[in-house]
Order: structure tokens, then sequence, then C-alpha cells
């Protein structure tokens, strides 16, 4: 019965559904991006009342919220954590440096396009975003989870080589376990 | 030729012919060593009828041994537990040095327990008493000069406690001319008050530091932890039961027959719970398995102390029952360090981590040895510990059932330390050749795990044997009225109905346990244990972040001032005082003739002087 | 075996009634405390949501069979303590195993599920679940002593250890054991706020600070069963602290009004207070509270 396509459909939604209304965030504070993260949480904006949560570990979380810039010592801990969260998990990037660098964008030791090393769900755009932004980027990323269209975590399965390929141009010493779901 | 004569025989001869048969083959001591431990314990159980006795008359004092209900109970202690031990050291001392020395000694210690429990009269249990000892020291110092000092503390406090019994038994023979302890417990009732008090502490004092009771138990940490761990087994589990056996005889068949034997009571039963509260705190603080489990029997015999002293039924039971899982437990425990001991050469927390998936049937059974110290159910622990708090609580020990909870709770930190520090936390490279320890060695283990696990639920199969001594010893039938074969009672009529708990217990957890692994069951994975959420940092081979050093910090920062004093430390100004005074005396009896002539003489001179007022 | 099979039903009903009001009770102190702190906070059935993601993770990783274990054990506490205290006075509908335990097995098998948990977090290898771990024990020896102070008291001041003796000690007098023993009621209510492991007393999972401790590795389902477990236990927990000092509950509306009053302690306490040091909650646990367990003591015995 499980296995029936149409009751699998329904199951699908009701998931999805819980998905969408927990959402758990590691907030890895990479850059100055963090500092609008308490705002967002606390009294004013209050985005516990759309589910959205801090998580304390990765194994715990569902969302990997990258804040700002990304060094490229940093890059190599964001995989780790990433790749240490439990299926199904999305990426958010948060501010124009994840997209394109931004003030950044000729900085010798920072990434500059976040997707080409993890699979992002939605980019929140602004230098900074105001956490009005941030919740609407949280609202957009809800919004892609019930339709199931937030399969970031499926596309970086599925082009693991690809992403590894540009992971290991920017981090030379790479010793991680490997990386097999 | 009487059996019991046949068992000393067989346990004397075995213990000479295994010291030499080293010298021919290895193999051949160790059967011999087997032979002269099995045989014996399967005479004893198979031919020895309660009620049996034999007489003889050795150089003019007639000797009699014999068993009755209460003795064969703690023969099952020592037996059991003897030969389990024995088959565990046979793998244990496998390339050891001194085996011979080694087991000469330990066949010599089961005998004079054996003999202890069937001696009826005091010169045969002096005498078995002291080889008890002796065997037990020799063993203790088997590792040689460097725990010598170790060794002479033990020896010290046995020594303190026999002159005391001695004493005892010379003061009883003056009383009533005989040497029986039938004759003995006949003559209390009617003996001086002050004989009736002094026989009993000089018994107690004997019997306490067997037990390793309050300010007796300073040597045990340091004998237990030194001895080898197949002979500590045997040290904790069976021979600190030899001082309950004689405690419990003293003060049912004695104390209890005086008026004032209510305050011997009580000041045992609150030194019970000291010992208990202190022999946790330590056991928390310590880095040493071996040490952390002396500590702990110091405890556990602190909870056994405090039942027998109650005296109450229930807390008879209580006592007994708790000697028998404590026996049980803590042989275990004992064996699960020595087997790590063996096979990784060192038995500190601090540096042995992460081996369940190496020594799973070790971790299996010191697990259960664990749950079952700790009291939790469905294992046999829990019935003592639940007889022990109703008993008290029954018997309007209010004040004292406080204290006996704190150190039975204050003991999850030392048993989670214990099954932490070895078995969990990262798996080190420096520990990836360690195998699980021999056959012969785990068996053991698991046999007395299997007995725990079984005496949980059906603990009727011991209380059965102890309600048969205790009305040896002049108890009612508690049968039906406070334990069934799988119902536990108190005084009040509440109860607690082992065999439903069990079977929920054992429901709750497989369906659990179904539901996780078979949810998502592809998708689970098991990973190393290098593979954590840290910071986003990947340890490195040789990095280990088990947090071992400083271990229970938190709570031992809240103890502190507790635990600035030591009874060591009086035991030490003591000692200091001595020596201050010997060493006065020391400068009158230099050695000097001359100084000796100057003695003479001003003895003469102060004759001469005073000779009129002295004469 | 027919009367298994209903015991076996009644205690799958318990359980699911204890998890929804469990649940609703942990969204309702998510509500409040957003309250308190003037935001318009998660709706009241949000625990509802979480537990419902958590059980559709798809993926799941452990570090060893006792990681592995490791909520079961927590969920075997839950639910034996669950058999073991009646839910309703007037018991037809959840017999289970009331009259087969009494309290002193109930303090026992309270500790067997976190000291199960605790090796599996052991197991995982992360320094942080050890710490937190160490800290959990730690506070545990320090409220376990009013609370077993409260707990004699009271089995001596009525000569029973059975909770539904307790309780027909209460029907029969018709005063509740919060009125009749005062003192041992305050001292167990605070060991109740080190039981709830809430603010100030929330070292353990500090999730600023080590990373929610014992739980640091687990997620997906182990989180979910461990979320449940805690819902479960949370609702024994408070159905205990009725039965023992309000008289018990006739019918389910009287029940939930009494553990949600109750509840409420806790949850107040936690908005107004900072975070203890292990130390300063074990030695807090020990003053005041241990004071009024000895009152409570002493009350017994005079009375």
């Amino acid at each position: 019965m499980i296995n029936d396509k149409n009751s699998q459909k329904i199951v699908d939604i009701i998931q999805n559904w819980a998905r969408k209304h927990s959402i758990w965030v590691l907030g890895y504070g990479t850059g100055c991006g963090s500092i609008e993260i308490p705002p967002t949480m606390t009294s004013r904006y209050d985005a516990e009342r759309l589910g959205v949560r801090g998580a304390a570990t990765p194994r715990q979380a569902d969302v990997l919220l990258i804040t700002g810039y990304l060094t490229t010592k940093t890059l190599k801990r964001v995989i780790r954590v990433y790749e240490q969260m439990q299926d199904p998990k999305y990426v958010i990037g948060f501010g124009s440096c994840t997209i394109n660098g931004g003030m950044y964008y000729d900085s010798y030791n920072t990434i500059k396009v976040l997707d080409k090393y993890l699979p992002v769900d939605v980019y929140i755009n602004g230098c900074m975003p105001r956490p009005e932004a941030v919740l609407s980027g949280f609202g957009q990323l809800q919004k892609r989870i019930a339709e199931g269209r937030a399969d970031g975590a499926k596309q970086y399965k599925e082009n693991l080589e690809w992403y590894r390929a540009n992971q290991k141009k920017i981090i030379p010493n790479w010793v991680m376990p490997e990386y097999n779901w | 030729m009487n059996t019991i004569y046949i068992i000393f025989l067989i346990f004397l001869g075995g213990a000479v012919f295994t010291y030499f048969a080293g010298k021919i083959h290895k193999v051949l001591q160790d059967i011999l060593f087997l032979v002269s431990i099995l045989v014996p314990a399967y005479l004893f159980f198979a031919n020895v009828e309660i009620g049996q006795n034999v007489n003889l008359t050795l150089g003019g004092i007639s000797l009699s041994w014999g068993i009755n209900y209460f003795s064969w109970l703690f023969s099952l202690i020592v037996l059991g537990l003897g030969s389990l031990a024995a088959i565990y050291a046979v793998g244990f001392m496998k390339g050891e040095k001194r085996r011979g020395y080694f087991y000469f000694n330990f066949i010599l210690s089961i005998m004079a327990m054996t003999g202890i429990l069937l001696s009826r009269d005091l010169v045969s249990f002096f005498v078995f008493w002291e080889i008890m000892t002796w065997s037990s020291y020799l063993i203790t110092i088997y590792n040689g000069n460097k725990v010598q000092s170790i060794g002479i503390k033990y020896f010290v406090f046995s020594a303190i406690g026999a002159y005391a019994m001695l004493m005892a038994i010379v003061m009883v023979h003056h009383i009533t001319g005989s040497f029986m302890i039938g004759d003995m417990i006949h003559a209390y009732p009617a003996m001086a008050l002050s004989m009736q008090i002094w026989i009993p502490i000089m018994f107690l004092m004997a019997f306490g530091v067997k037990a390793a009771m309050m300010p007796l138990h300073v040597w045990a940490p340091g004998a237990y932890s030194n001895a080898p761990m197949a002979y500590t087994s045997v040290f904790s589990g069976a021979l600190s039961k030899m001082g309950i056996y004689g405690m419990t005889l003293v003060l049912v068949t004695m104390v209890n027959h005086i008026p004032q034997g209510v305050w011997f009571r009580e000041v045992l039963a609150w030194l019970g719970g000291i010992t208990a509260v202190i022999g946790t705190l330590w056991a928390i603080q310590q880095d040493d398995a071996k040490k952390l489990l002396a500590y702990s029997s110091v405890a556990q015999l602190g909870y056994i102390i405090t039942g027998i002293a109650i005296g109450t039924e229930l807390a008879m039971l209580a006592g007994l029952f708790l000697a028998v899982m404590h026996a049980l437990f803590k042989g275990t425990l004992f064996m699960v360090v020595g087997a790590i001991e063996k096979q990784t050469g060192t038995s500190n927390f601090t540096e042995v981590t992460g081996l369940i998936r190496k020594m799973p049937w070790t971790f299996l059974s010191a697990l259960l040895a664990i749950i079952a110290l700790a009291g939790i159910p469905p294992l046999g622990g829990f019935v003592g510990k639940w007889m022990l708090y109703e008993s008290l609580i029954t018997s309007n020990h209010y004040l004292l059932v406080i204290v006996i909870f704190f150190a039975s709770t204050a003991a999850f930190l030392y048993c989670y330390k214990f099954l932490f520090g070895f078995f969990m936390g990262q798996e080190e490279k420096e520990w990836a050749h360690v195998k699980e320890a021999p056959a012969v060695m785990v068996l053991p283990m698991l046999i007395m795990a299997l007995f725990m696990l079984v005496l949980g639920t059906f603990p009727g199969i011991i209380l059965n044997p102890i309600n048969h001594g205790l009305q040896a010893l002049g108890y009612a039938d508690s049968y039906k009225h406070l334990w069934d074969t799988s119902i536990i009672l108190n005084s009040w009529g509440n109860k607690v109905v082992l065999q439903p708990i069990l079977y929920s217990i054992a429901g709750i957890f497989l369906f659990f346990i179904a539901f996780l692994t078979w949810k998502g069951y592809k998708n689970t994975r098991f990973i190393s244990t290098k593979d954590i959420s840290s910071s986003g940092e990947v340890p490195k081979e040789d990095e280990n972040l088990t947090f071992s050093v400083g271990f229970m910090q938190p709570f031992y920062r809240a103890v502190e001032p507790a635990m600035r004093r030591q009874i060591d430390k009086y035991y030490n100004a003591f000692a200091d005082g001595l020596e201050a005074t010997f060493e006065f005396l020391r400068r009158i009896y230099t050695g000097n003739g001359q100084t000796y002539a100057i003695y003479v003489i001003v003895f003469v001179v102060v004759m001469l002087l005073f000779k009129d007022f002295l004469f | 075996m027919e009367e298994v099979l209903y015991n076996v039903l009644g205690a799958i009903a318990t359980f699911l009634v204890a998890f929804v009001v469990g649940m609703t009770y942990g969204g309702l102190n998510r509500k409040i405390t957003a309250r308190v702190q003037n935001r318009k906070g998660p709706p009241f059935y949000q625990n509802f949501i979480d537990t419902l993601k958590l059980a559709s993770k798809k993926s799941a990783i452990h570090h060893g069979v006792m990681q592995h274990f490791g909520p079961a054990f927590l969920m075997v506490t839950s639910v034996m303590s669950l058999l073991i205290v009646p839910v309703l006075t007037h018991n037809q509908w959840f017999p289970n195993l009331n009259f087969h335990g009494d309290l002193i097995f109930l303090l026992y098998i309270m500790v067997f599920g976190p000291l199960g948990m605790a090796l599996g977090a052991g197991q995982t290898g992360n320094p942080n679940s050890a710490i937190g771990i160490t800290r959990g024990l730690s506070q545990m020896v320090g409220y376990e002593i009013p609370w077993v102070l409260a707990l004699v008291a009271l089995m001596i001041q009525y000569h029973t250890t059975s909770i539904v003796g307790l309780m027909a000690v209460q029907a029969q007098s018709g005063t509740w054991l919060m009125f009749s023993s005062p003192f041992a009621f305050i001292a167990a209510v605070m060991a109740m706020l080190g039981m709830f492991s809430y603010s100030p007393f929330d070292v353990v999972i500090a999730p600023a600070e080590i990373a929610s401790g014992p739980a640091s590795e687990n997620g997906g389902k182990y989180l979910f069963t461990m979320m449940s477990s805690g819902s479960v236990f949370a609702f024994v927990k408070l159905t205990l602290y009725v039965d023992l000092f309000m008289g018990g509950a006739d019918n389910i509306v009287i029940l939930l009004v009494k553990t949600f009053a109750l509840y409420m302690i806790p949850v107040l306490y936690s908005l107004t207070t900072v975070r203890y040091r292990t130390e300063q909650s074990i030695r807090w646990f020990w003053g005041w509270p241990s004071f009024f367990g000895l009152l409570a003591i002493l009350q017994a015995v005079i009375f």
C-alpha cells in the first residue's frame, strides 16, 4: 500500500508540509551577515512563528545558512558540515557575497560563486539583507519545499564529481571522510 | 573417610602439587590447579549434607567441622565464585611469571574460606582466618617490591583484627572453658555486662577489617587494586564476605540477646552508610579502573553492612542478597578489568578508549554487571537495593535511607565512568590491534552476567537458601510474606512483581529497537567515531577528542569540601605519633653497654638514697 | 491471553494520550515563552510538526550499536514509568502495571533510560556528548536528594510505598497531600525544576555551549524517538506529582487542568532565571530544597 503511487503522493504532501513548517537552521556564521540572524530570531521579527528555529549541530539541522562571504579556509568546514547533515537538507546563500562575491569580487581568498561548491536552494540578495529579506527568503524556501522543488541535495549527489572537482581546486589538502549516501 | 576431610586433603595436596608441577609442564600445572579447585567444589555441593558434623582431636584440642544452612549460603559464594575465578585465572595467568606462587596461594585462600565456613570451633576458625589473611597478603604482594607498602598496610590491619579476635577467643575460653562456637553462644547471655560488650566489639573489629568497614577500610583500595585481577574478583567478591559472615553471626546470635545490642546495630548501620558514601565519593574520582572498583567495593560492602546491622527480616534478606549479588557483579567487573589489562596492558581510563567494538563480549558482561551494580531493574541488583530501602523505611531509619540513597545515586557516576572510560569514546589507532579476550576468560564473566539477569526476575532462587540460612539463625520463615519466586514485598504489603516488569521492559525495548532498525534501514549508515560534528573539523588519525581527563569534575567541585578530610591522614598522624614515641624509647634503649651501666648505677643509687621510704 | 491483549491495548492508549498531551504542553511552553518575550511565537502544535519532520528525515547515521539502541533505552524508561504511574484515579481505562511496582521501583526505572542513552551518547565519540552527560548525572545526584526526602516523608507518614496507596490516603481523608504535607510538596516541586531541566538547570543540553550535549550526534529517527520519549516522560512526571500531591484526577479534563497548573511552575520559573553552573545547581538543590525535605521528614515523624 505504501508503494502505491497515489498514497505515496499523499505521504509526500504531508511530509513536505511538515518539512516546510519546521525549519531548523544551522547558522554558519561565516561572514558579517551573521549579525542579521539575532534580530531575525528575536522579538522584533520572530522567525519562530514560521517554524524556523536554530539547531545546535549539523546532525539535527535542515538548513545550512551561509551568512556572507566564504573564505577558502572556511569552505572546507562548510562542506564538512553540509555533508554531515541528514537528508533532506537545504542551503540558503545569504547576501551578495555568496552570489557573485559581492564587495569581495576580486579577493584572492574568498570564493565567488557558492553554487559551484554547494547546491544552493535559495539566495537572499542584499548587502546586508535586512531581516525582512531573510524572512522572505525562508518563505521562498518553504514554497519550494512544499512544491517539492528544493532538491539541492539530490543534485549534489548526482553531480558529486563536478562539485568535488570544484572543491578540490580550492582546497589543496583534502583529507575528508567519503560522502557516500 | 568423610567428604569434608577429602575436600581439605585435595585442597592442601592440590596446592602443593600445583606449586611444583610448574617445573614439569605448564599445562599440567593449569590442569592440577583447576582440579584442586573444581573437584572439592563439586564434592562439596554433591556429597556434603547440611547438618553434617565431624569431630577430631588435634594436639589435645577437639576440633569440630560442620555445615548448616547459613554457612552453606556463603559457601555458594566462595566455591561458586572461586571455581569461575579459577577458570578465569588459567587464562589470565597464561604467560605470567610465578604462576606456582599465585596458584598455591589461590588454592590456599579458597581452602581457608571453606574452612572458616565449616568451622564449628574457635580454634580452627582462627587458624583458617589466619591462613586466609596470609594467602591473600602473599597474593597482594605478587607484583613485587613496589607494592610492599600496600601489602604491609593490609597486613597491619589484618593483624590488628586478628589480635582482637584472638583476645576475644581467649576471653571466651576463660569464661566458658570451651572453644566451641555453640558453647560461646549459649554462655553469652549470662556473661558479665563488660564481657557482653567487649567480646562482640573484638570480634566485630576482626570482621570489620575484612569487610572493609569505615574506619578500618583504608587497606582495601590498595590491596584490591594491586593483587592480580584474577584473584581480586575472589578477594573482593568472596573474601570480604567472610567479614560479613562473621558479623552476621556475632550480631544475630550474640548481640541481639542483650538490651544494649540496639546500639551496636545502630552504630554499625551508620558506619555502613558512611562507608557507602565515602567509598562512592572516592570511587568517582579515580582514573584507574582497579582503584575505582576497589573503592566501589568498599561502598557496596557498606550497603551490606547496613542491611545486616538493621537486622529486621527484610533487612537481613536484603543484606545477604546484596552480598550474593556483590560477589557476582564485582567478581565480573574485576574480571573485565583483568581482561582489558591483559589485552591492552593498562587499566587507566585516560589511556584506553573505544574498546566496545573490539571486545564486545567483555562489554556485554561489563554492561550487565554495571546495571546490576547500579541497582537498575531488571537485573538482580535492583532486588537487593529495593529490599534495603524498604527495610530502612519500614524500620524508621529515615535519615539513613537518605544517606544510602545518596550513595547509590552518586554510584551512577562511577558506573558510567567505568563503561565510558573503557568502551566508549573515540576509537584510537593505538588500540586498533586489541582483540577479544580468550574464551576461557570471557566464559566465566558471561556465566555470571547470565546469573545476574536471571536473579533480577527470579530472585527466589537465591532468596530461598537465604531464607533457610536465616531460619537456621532463628528468624521466622519469610516465604510468601516478604518474597516469592518473582515477587518482593515489604512489611507494609507493598510489592514489586518482577515478571510482568521484565516482559514489559523486554517488549518495549524490542519494539523500539525494531522500529529504529526497520525505519529507513537502507539509508542508515554506520560511521566511524572520527566522523563527528565538531565545528566542521575532521579530527586527525592521532588526534583523540575523548573526554576522559577530569571526567566527573563538576560533581567533584560540588562535593569538594567533604573530600578534604581523609581517614588515611589520621592513621598516618597516629603512625607518626607512634614512631615519635618509639624514637623517644630508642633514646633510652640505645643498645650501648655503657648507657645500660649508667642506668644500673643510677638505679642502685636511687635505691640506696630512698631505701627508707621504699622498704 | 485476552487479559494480556487488553493490557497491551490499554498501554497503547495510555501512550497515545501521554504523547499528545506531552507534545501539546511542549508547544504551549514555546508559545508562552514567546509571549513573555513579546513575540508571536510558533503555533501550539509546532512540536507535532517538528517530530513529524524528524520522522520523515530520509537518512540517519549512527556510530555503533549502543547509539543505535540509545533512544530505545529512553523509551523503556518513559513507557515503563507511564505504565506504573496511575493516570486516572478510578482506573478502568488504564490499569497497566499500577499494582506491580511502587515508588522505589519508579525511582530506579526512571534512571534506566538516561543511563542507556548516556552510553549511546558516549559511543558517538563526540566530546560534547560526554560533557553533557557528566553534567546531567551530577545534577541528578543534586535533585534526587530533596526528591527522595519528600518521598520518604510521605512514605513514613502514611505507611505505604505505593502510589496507589498514597492516592487512597488522599481519597479517604479528602485533603490533598500538598496541604497535609506542605513541606514535602515544596521540596518535591523544587526537585521538579531540576527534573525538567529547564533554565536555570539546563546546563545538560546548553545548545550554545556544548551543542545540545547528549543529543548532539542524533538526528532524524533517533532524535524523533528521543523527542517523543521526552514528551511522554514530561507527562508522566506531571501525572506523578498530581497523583502524589493533588489527589489524582477523576477524569481527563481534571487531569489536564492539574497537570497544566503544575507544568507552569518550571516553565514560568525558567523564564525568570539564567543558567546555573553544574556545581551551583547541585549546591542549590542541597540547600533550601533539602532543608524543606528535612522539615517534611520532621513533620512526618512528629505528627
